[in-house]
């Protein structure tokens, strides 16, 4: 049994992404870097026999998904798993916690304007932001950050492929000047400009989309918020 | 005081009406950043010379429509309203020999240069994700069934708003007295043009049925047909979101013919008279 064709039943039964590693352990005969090299693999194989799918990285896991020419011939079915689109205010909420995490609600609200309990909540409950801690500071607020889902739902693989701030045609402020006039706590003022780098330390934290443990039955996660048939 | 560029865009020469523009308004920014964001853009304003006093006053003018039982969503606008007071009062004292006091509006172009980059990022963040769900991966879902109105989580733009409010022709103004002239567009012929169609292709966009006619009329007999021949279940209807192009797609023809061939006679009789409201007794 050659490793990418044990790669590749892994995937094919799958509906979700997979880690390298969560793919390895199918086989005795595979570790992460075996899992990779026959990803890509499969990605010439798939390329080259003009497969109608191909293998996307999302997040940190790996995904059988259909190439994006064919999504007109889908989308007449109502049956195929589609990821619902996000509103205007959760779009927005969600841009500025994947730019400013980790980072409490009141720092959110001053930068939007408006109130956002609902919209960090409707968040939260589908996935795409978690709690990472508590900030120092009145009443400890609670801070956020995204998720594996995040990265998921948008087709990103990591964070560093969100644009950076410098490309964009206005500039976002340096945290400092915020802080001073914020009327409310401030989160931990160690972060870097963007406050990326923490994300890896919070990697750990729970609930960041991966199911750990070897029972990864298909039916832990029938309702992934992501495939969400009723909007 | 020149409100025009008050009017959103969609609307060029709409005269500026405060009580449906608050309305509107309200719903259509996401906030006081949105809305001062979008006075000061619209009018090509530099925003790092902010003329304060006139965008307090076409900002009051807006938040001074919100009627009383709105003030709870309302909040923030009026907070923004009195920051806004506040600046264009400092704006008017004398400022202190120190040069190191700041601009009173610094803060403020601050916020709105910040909000205005969230918001390009959000659009993007849109773009991504609406690339991404071009990809599919396996799955299946049940056919749904339809929630409640109540329960339906209302996920939908303002850009897709304005897309089919745009698609929508407005009714002539003007003229109030309607005439009501009947008969003009047969069901049956509609129903006829469906399964000759079909009988071509396995499947075709409504729209593709209309292309020949201006009238509207022969757009709601078209859909009253498409209605009927899928209550029968000769043909079905799929779409694959709300307002997306409606498809008509065959079904057995042949079976369905054998089936309902009997009712279909009965029924053109009655279907003849049904645009025509007076004998409409008899329809199905």
């Amino acid at each position: 049994m050659k490793a990418s064709q044990i790669v590749e039943s892994v995937l094919f039964a799958s509906d979700a992404p997979l880690k390298a590693e969560e793919i390895a352990r199918a086989d005795e005969s595979l570790d992460e870097d075996r899992v990779e090299e026959a990803v890509q693999e499969l990605r010439t194989l798939y390329d080259e026999s003009e497969r109608a799918f191909q293998v996307m990285e999302l997040g940190e896991g790996y995904q059988v998904l259909t190439r994006p020419e064919f999504s007109s011939y889908l989308e007449r079915f109502d049956t195929v798993p589609r990821p619902s689109r996000l509103s205007g205010p959760a779009l927005e909420t969600l841009a500025i916690i994947a730019y400013r995490q980790p980072i409490g609600r009141i720092e959110v609200e001053y930068i939007r304007g408006v109130g956002s309990a609902g919209v960090i909540r409707t968040l939260q409950d589908r996935g795409l932001i978690e709690v990472l801690g508590r900030g120092e500071g009145l009443g400890r607020p609670l801070l956020y950050g995204t998720t594996q889902r995040f990265l998921e739902h948008f087709g990103f693989t990591s964070l560093e492929e969100l644009p950076r701030p410098d490309e964009l045609p206005v500039v976002l402020r340096d945290r400092s000047s915020l802080e001073e006039e914020e009327e409310g706590s401030p989160p931990d003022p160690s972060q870097g400009e963007l406050g990326l780098d923490q994300r890896q330390e919070n990697e750990s934290a729970p609930g960041n989309g991966s199911a750990s443990g070897e029972e990864r039955a298909p039916e832990e996660e029938p309702a992934r918020e992501d495939h969400d048939p009723g909007s | 005081m020149d409100l025009s560029g008050l009017e959103p865009p969609a609307a060029p020469g709409r005269p500026f009406a405060r009580g449906d523009f608050l309305l509107v308004e309200l719903d259509r920014f996401q906030g006081p950043l949105d809305l001062l964001l979008h006075l000061i853009r619209q009018q090509d304003i530099d925003i790092f010379d902010i003329p304060i006093a006139t965008i307090t006053e076409q900002f009051l003018t807006v938040v001074d429509g919100i009627a009383a039982e709105e003030l709870d969503e309302a909040g923030e606008f009026l907070e923004m309203a009195a920051t806004l007071v506040r600046i264009k009062a400092q704006m008017l004292l004398p400022r202190g020999e120190e040069e190191e006091d700041e601009d009173p509006r610094a803060e403020l172009v601050r916020r709105l240069l910040e909000y205005e980059q969230i918001r390009e990022i959000s659009g993007r963040l849109a773009l991504a994700e609406a690339q991404r769900a071009r990809l599919f991966g396996k799955g299946y879902v049940e056919p749904r069934i339809r929630e409640a109105a109540d329960d339906t989580p209302l996920e939908t733009t303002w850009e897709d708003v304005m897309e089919v409010a745009m698609g929508v022709e407005m009714p002539r103004a003007g003229g109030r007295s309607h005439r009501v002239t009947t008969g003009l567009v047969a069901l049956e012929e509609k129903i006829q043009l469906i399964l000759d169609t079909l009988e071509e292709l396995t499947r075709v966009e409504f729209s593709q049925l209309l292309t020949p006619w201006k009238d509207p009329m022969h757009g709601v007999m078209t859909l009253l047909a498409g209605l009927e021949l899928s209550r029968q279940r000769a043909i079905s209807l799929r779409q694959a979101r709300l307002f997306s192009e409606l498809w008509l797609l065959r079904k057995d023809l042949d079976a369905w013919r054998g089936e309902v061939g009997e009712e279909m006679k009965g029924m053109e009789t009655g279907l003849e008279s049904l645009p025509d409201m007076s004998e409409g007794e008899e329809g199905p």
